[in-house]
């Protein structure tokens, strides 16, 4: 087991020393949001010393003094992780990257853009559109940086047509530990060069290296796209209408999928119904959100017609279509509003994010909600449905914060057993942090996770790195 | 059968619109345009309307020729024929021209039973039109509906949203409305209905088609006011957020920058 060392006077002035008094705070200082993410349920840990980094220089230094003195570090972006990622369970440093948040370089002939880790999914995202360009992952929190998202490898809605944070990043800049800086990867399509610590690194939480600087592959923006919403009577018929967009050759950018209580629970939050609850008298059990991109109109158009002769055969209620810009503002701003309606009307809240194989998405759904109703707790959920991947909450207004542990933890063991039995995996893009290690164990089994651990050795033989996340154990019990 | 009137309007995506700082003109050029959401609400006021004691519903637009997507966006969420007044001689009209010249078009179908319109645009956000046009139409008129409540024997009975409460009041037919949103969300339009909009037949009147049309009463001539100059207001200097990463070193920036600006 690792032992850390407290920040002592001399070692919290040799770290001031490397960023100035401004980016530097301790103690009582340090700001309260660097001891939780957006998962509070988790609860609070507190750093010895926050440092808002600027510069590689100044990261391999940081890193330098607390590997020479064992002083844990937990790196830090927009804080907007749900597993306790960026959480100092062990005290020690938080490093915080949001002031690394430049855009440095277009290459337009090589279509990709070399960033800094604080850089928002969000202004990465409009930033690439001004350029005539995309960037295809497009999870949910926008405000997430960009390193979080490679961190976690966040996938997002549009994974379905084009990947994971994964596929999109090419070459990293990494401090290690120790504080050596070093390029992982190149501008290239591809590689076959060995193991590849690129990607390693990528969805490591912090706890193999910093990341500071990184390239990321782009894409030309496509030139149309128009959405449909396909309202089914009931979440099993919903569920199986995705294979058959996909194997009609549809290639959709995003399927989504919503029930019939979070809908409810999105127009009640904003106010406003822009997915229907009804459609020609009968009630909408669960919808998909579905969103084609394509050169022009016509093409788009054959695609809806073709969408609408298989909905149809597969028994949805109706095709809408989301087409104007007003509607796919507002469609999308429903959409992306799922989560913060949740918590909204919600005191207590726990989440996972399982990604099963899409067939099994009803057997997985049905036996949450029976363990919710075992358990009296509220089951919400929604997800990508054209990659497995469902977010469910476990939500009460009514309990007391120990009973709701308690209760929760009986739903989340049994879910993650029934999701090693449906062949799913833990995390499809919310990670593991230090909320999951303990299902991350039981779905990979001792060899798997103990070689994670070996590897997380080799990187970082003091384990400062971000203690007690993904597979270190040594802080459990 | 209700005969039912729906006036609509494109306008540049506001949000997208700026101001060319040397002419104070709006910059509308390659900015995307959208149906004004607060007519799409008073489209679906009279869908409901349709629905509920059947009608046909004809929409009406004035507005360069590319004003014809909102006509079929319209078209798609229940309108049954749309009319398009399009041409140079309309252009530059403030509401007065505009209100005339929308009844002068309307007249070639017929008589009217209700029209409903948005209650402002948000480009031009006069508000004045519903008024102009129920006097011009004849009609009654009731603001910021808020349910319709029963339409028979030749009277229309509503609730209206006050900020004080609610208000049942009954009118007479004609009668033309301005809805609240609550009750009134648009709604999004089936496969069938958006793909046959694309190719529906638009009635399109240019200054030589409308009958008895005084073309010294629309566009500019007809106007009553003129705009001689737009220029944004004048913003006070924006604030200046503090976030060093700690309280003590945020005061410490503070009493920095009161220092340089002289303040204490």
């Amino acid at each position: 087991m690792a032992t850390y060392n407290k920040i002592t006077p001399e070692i919290a002035a040799q770290l001031k020393a490397v960023v100035g008094e401004r980016r530097f705070s301790c103690g009582a200082d340090v700001d309260p949001n660097y001891s939780h993410d957006e998962m509070p349920i988790y609860g609070n840990h507190f750093p010895e010393v926050a440092v808002d980094v600027e510069t590689t220089e100044e990261v391999s230094r940081i890193m330098k003094i607390c590997n020479d003195n064992r002083i844990p570090v937990t790196c830090r972006g927009a804080g907007t992780g749900l597993v306790g990622g960026c959480v100092p369970l062990a005290g020690g440093v938080v490093l915080c990257t949001r002031r690394m948040n430049r855009i440095l370089h277009y290459d337009m002939d090589n279509l990709v853009v070399r960033i800094q880790p604080g850089v928002l999914l969000k202004d990465l995202a409009a930033d690439a559109l001004a350029h005539g360009l995309m960037y295809p992952p497009d999870p949910g929190e926008k405000t997430a940086t960009v390193g979080g998202n490679i961190s976690t490898n966040a996938g997002g809605m549009r994974a379905v047509k084009y990947g994971v944070t994964r596929d999109y990043v090419l070459a990293l800049t990494v401090v290690l530990a120790d504080g050596r800086i070093i390029e992982l990867g190149k501008t290239v399509c591809k590689t076959s060069s060995g193991y590849s610590l690129l990607h390693l690194m990528i969805g490591s939480e912090g706890t193999l290296g910093i990341i500071t600087e990184m390239t990321m592959k782009l894409i030309p923006n496509p030139i149309c796209d128009v959405s449909c919403l396909v309202p089914f009577p009931d979440v099993d018929s919903c569920i199986s209408f995705v294979p058959k967009i996909k194997l009609a050759n549809l290639d959709p950018q995003s399927i989504e999928f919503m029930d019939a209580d979070i809908v409810v629970s999105s127009s009640a939050f904003t106010g406003i119904p822009t997915f229907p609850e009804r459609v020609k008298d009968a009630d909408v059990g669960a919808s998909l959100l579905v969103t084609f991109v394509g050169a022009d109109e016509d093409e788009l158009d054959q695609k809806l017609i073709k969408l609408g002769k298989i909905a149809e055969e597969a028994g949805a209620l109706d095709v809408l279509v989301v087409a104007t810009s007003s509607n796919k503002k507002a469609a999308w701003a429903a959409r992306s509003s799922f989560l913060t309606a949740i918590e909204a009307d919600t005191r207590l809240l726990d989440e996972m994010d399982v990604v099963v194989p899409v067939d099994k998405i009803p057997a997985f759904l049905l036996y949450i909600r029976s363990l919710g109703q075992e358990e009296g707790i509220v089951i919400r959920n929604f997800g990508h449905a054209g990659d497995g991947n469902l977010h469910i909450y476990c939500c009460s207004n009514d309990l007391e914060l120990d009973e709701f542990k308690r209760r929760t933890k009986i739903i989340m063991d049994k879910a993650y057993a029934k999701c090693a039995e449906l062949e799913g995996q833990v995390s499809g893009e919310h990670a593991i942090g230090h909320a999951k290690m303990g299902y991350l164990h039981e779905s990979v089994g001792d060899d798997v996770f103990a070689l994670m651990d070996d590897i997380k050795r080799v990187f970082d033989p003091n384990y400062i790195l971000n203690p007690g996340k993904v597979c270190d154990a040594s802080l459990v019990g | 059968m209700l005969k039912i009137l729906v006036c609509v309007k494109q306008i540049p995506d506001v949000d997208l619109v700026k101001m060319d700082p040397e002419t104070g003109n709006l910059v509308r050029a390659g900015v995307p345009t959208l149906t004004n959401p607060l007519d799409l609400n008073a489209l679906e006021a009279a869908v409901q309307v349709k629905e509920r004691y059947g009608g046909e519903i004809t929409l009406i637009t004035m507005g360069p020729p590319m004003a014809e997507s909102t006509l079929r966006e319209c078209l798609a969420v229940g309108g049954d024929e749309a009319i398009l007044i399009t041409g140079r001689p309309f252009g530059g009209a403030d509401t007065l021209s505009t209100s005339y010249t929308i009844v002068k078009a309307a007249d070639m179908k017929g008589k009217f039973d209700l029209i409903f319109c948005g209650k402002e645009t948000l480009d031009g956000a006069t508000g004045q039109m519903a008024s102009q046009l129920a006097e011009r139409f004849d009609a009654s008129q009731i603001s910021f509906c808020y349910s319709i409540d029963d339409i028979s024997d030749g009277k229309i009975r509503a609730t209206r949203a006050l900020e004080t409460g609610k208000e049942i009041v009954e009118a007479t037919l004609p009668c033309l409305l301005t809805v609240e949103k609550d009750n009134f969300y648009g709604r999004l339009p089936n496969l069938k209905a958006y793909l046959d909009s694309k190719t529906r037949e638009i009635t399109t009147y240019t200054e030589n088609d409308i009958d008895g049309l005084d073309l010294n009463l629309i566009g500019v001539p007809g106007s009553g006011t003129i705009v001689p100059k737009i220029y944004p207001p004048e913003l006070p200097e924006p604030g200046q957020i503090i976030h060093t990463g700690s309280p003590r070193s945020d005061a410490g920036r503070l009493i920095e920058i009161l220092a340089e600006k002289g303040s204490i």
